[in-house]
């Protein structure tokens, strides 16, 4: 098993985040693919955090634990807001939220 | 050669449930392969010799913040929403873009050489206690970066607790509509 392989997966996870946050148009598939497009990165950080000694490697692996943290924030405040606007619109179409209206 | 076998299996896995991600239609199908992506994330982190990242990625995400986005979708019955189309013309630009982006990445990666360290520390959760709440003047003030989180993570659930609340009561006619509700 070699280093490039997590590095590859992590590649093709974080694409295929950024497409299904881009691409879809329903806003539950927006959240979810950032959500992935975070996991990649976690995931690239602790596949590079291996190919480090001592003090090095183990700052790799407490940086994933902060960005998990962030992202649980981010998570709770974006799933109020599509409560909030989903009452309003009544819809899960992310082009329909283009107006900020109240 | 039998952690490239699991690693593999793993990696199948995720990938599978990415792509299922990407094409399914209903919300909550699509939270429930998102749930296996992280499930087997985390197995590519104890995999990699990281359990605690690992451990804290099926508590938080697949624990917390995935049954989280699940009973939002099932509170607010978001798959009764059948007008709206999984793609549209610009989703073919997007994918482009995002295809050579990866491609770019990927001649990088190929170009670079790393490999394993031997020397690598194991992040178990004795290693990773005594780096993260190292208080001694000498140390690297990770606690410090504890408390931060903490207040973030503080602040999100207070936005989130007055976001979802219907009006804000201390507004005297909204108390009233509230009453009626």
């Amino acid at each position: 098993m070699q280093a490039i392989y997590v590095q590859v997966l992590a590649l093709i996870l974080m694409s295929l985040g950024i497409a299904t946050a881009l691409c879809r148009r329903n806003v539950f598939f927006v959240l979810m693919g950032v959500e992935l497009a975070l996991n990649a990165v976690n995931l690239s950080i602790i596949g590079f955090s291996k190919t480090f000694a001592e003090v090095a490697s183990v700052t790799g692996q407490i940086i994933p634990l902060f960005t998990i943290a962030v992202a649980a924030a981010e998570a709770c405040v974006g799933l109020a807001i599509i409560i909030l606007i989903f009452r309003n619109q009544d819809s899960a179409d992310v082009d329909n939220y283009s107006n900020m209206r109240g | 050669m039998l952690a490239l076998i699991y690693f593999i299996i793993l990696a199948v896995v995720a990938v599978g449930c990415s792509l299922c991600i990407f094409f399914t239609k209903h919300p909550l199908y699509a939270s429930i392969a998102m749930v296996t992506t992280m499930l087997s994330l985390a197995g590519i982190y104890g995999l990699l010799g990281s359990p605690f990242v690992g451990v804290v990625q099926i508590m938080v995400y697949a624990g917390a913040v995935m049954t989280l986005l699940m009973f939002i979708i099932l509170v607010l019955n978001g798959s009764r929403d059948t007008r709206t189309k999984r793609f549209d013309k610009v989703s073919i630009f997007v994918l482009l873009s995002v295809l050579a982006v990866a491609a770019l990445t990927s001649i990088v990666l190929c170009h670079a050489s790393f490999d394993f360290n031997p020397d690598t520390v194991r992040g178990g959760v004795d290693v990773t206690a005594h780096t993260l709440f190292d208080v001694s003047a000498s140390g690297n003030g990770y606690y410090l970066l504890v408390l931060a989180v903490g207040l973030v993570l503080l602040s999100a659930m207070a936005t989130a607790v007055i976001l979802a609340r219907k009006r804000i009561a201390s507004d005297p006619e909204n108390a009233k509509l509230e009453e009626v509700h």
